[in-house]
């Protein structure tokens, strides 16, 4: 009886818990931190961030001023596939950088922040 | 022996697909979902720009507005429960048969935070005000 114990809650194990997923999607390239940090303000020109960065994704004027958005999304899932009850969780969270120009072109500000950043893969879909 | 295994293990996966039927519950979340307890450190006319950012992180929108700008921090949480009753049946029928309740709640908020033209917060909301969503299959 003691071996059939462990065969018997390895079957109930196998068909309870039939299997999980994990699954991610990105959009837009990775922010890189060292590019964000080599932008200095009152110095950095539009054609330096333009070289650092690239083509902002988005472009917005604020109070006679450039504002280039810059932005990278990220997507995690995580499924526990069981017979009688499926669990899943998607996370998504997104980067931003906003650097702000001013009439003459040079970087005014910078902000930014990676929202992304220790993001997990959870199952879990109840609490925070 | 064997066979009381058996039955006892046939039993036990019969009373799992008539008693718990087949159930979904899924969770999405769009950036961390803000409350108003988040943003109680804003205080209209002393809160800066710079505060706001070191304590929420940079917006997902910034708009011009006619006396400064405008911040707007966006979060979704999504909810959905499905059961499939139909599971009751699968035992005793040739088919899968499906009858499906299911539910979903789209929760869906934006905090705006108005500032001027010196980036002093002038003030600050919701956009909506929407009681979380919960898990609840029943549609009616």
């Amino acid at each position: 009886m003691s071996a059939i114990r462990p065969v018997l809650l390895f079957v109930i194990v196998e068909i309870l818990f039939q299997g999980c997923a994990f699954n991610r999607g990105t959009l837009g390239e990775d922010l890189k931190p060292e590019a964000i940090e080599a932008i200095k303000k009152g110095t950095t020109t539009r054609s330096e961030v333009l070289a650092l960065l690239g083509a902002p994704d988005r472009m917005l004027q604020l109070n006679g001023r450039d504002v280039f958005q810059y932005y990278r999304y990220d997507g995690k899932a995580g499924s526990l596939l069981l017979i009688i009850v499926n669990f899943s969780r998607v996370s998504i969270k997104s980067d931003d950088v906003f650097v702000v120009l001013n009439r003459e072109g040079v970087v005014e500000d910078v902000i930014s922040s990676r929202r992304t950043e220790g993001m997990e893969f959870r199952f879990w879909p109840f609490g925070d | 022996m064997r066979s009381g295994i058996r039955s006892a293990l046939s039993g036990a996966l019969l009373l799992a697909l008539t008693v718990l039927p087949a159930c979904n519950v899924v969770r999405i979340t769009l950036n961390k979902p803000l409350s108003p307890e988040h943003v109680s450190f804003i205080v209209p006319g002393q809160t800066t720009f710079s505060e706001v950012v070191a304590s929420l992180g940079a917006p997902d929108a910034l708009t011009e507005s006619a006396s400064g700008f405008v911040a707007t921090y966006r979060f979704l949480d999504l909810k959905y429960s499905r059961v499939n009753f139909g599971w009751l049946l699968r035992p005793w029928s040739p088919v899968d048969p499906d009858l499906v309740i299911s539910r979903t709640g789209l929760g869906t908020e934006a905090l705006q935070v108005v500032y001027n033209a010196d980036g002093i917060v002038t003030q600050h909301g919701f956009l909506r005000h929407l009681s979380g969503p919960r898990f609840n299959p029943y549609p009616f």
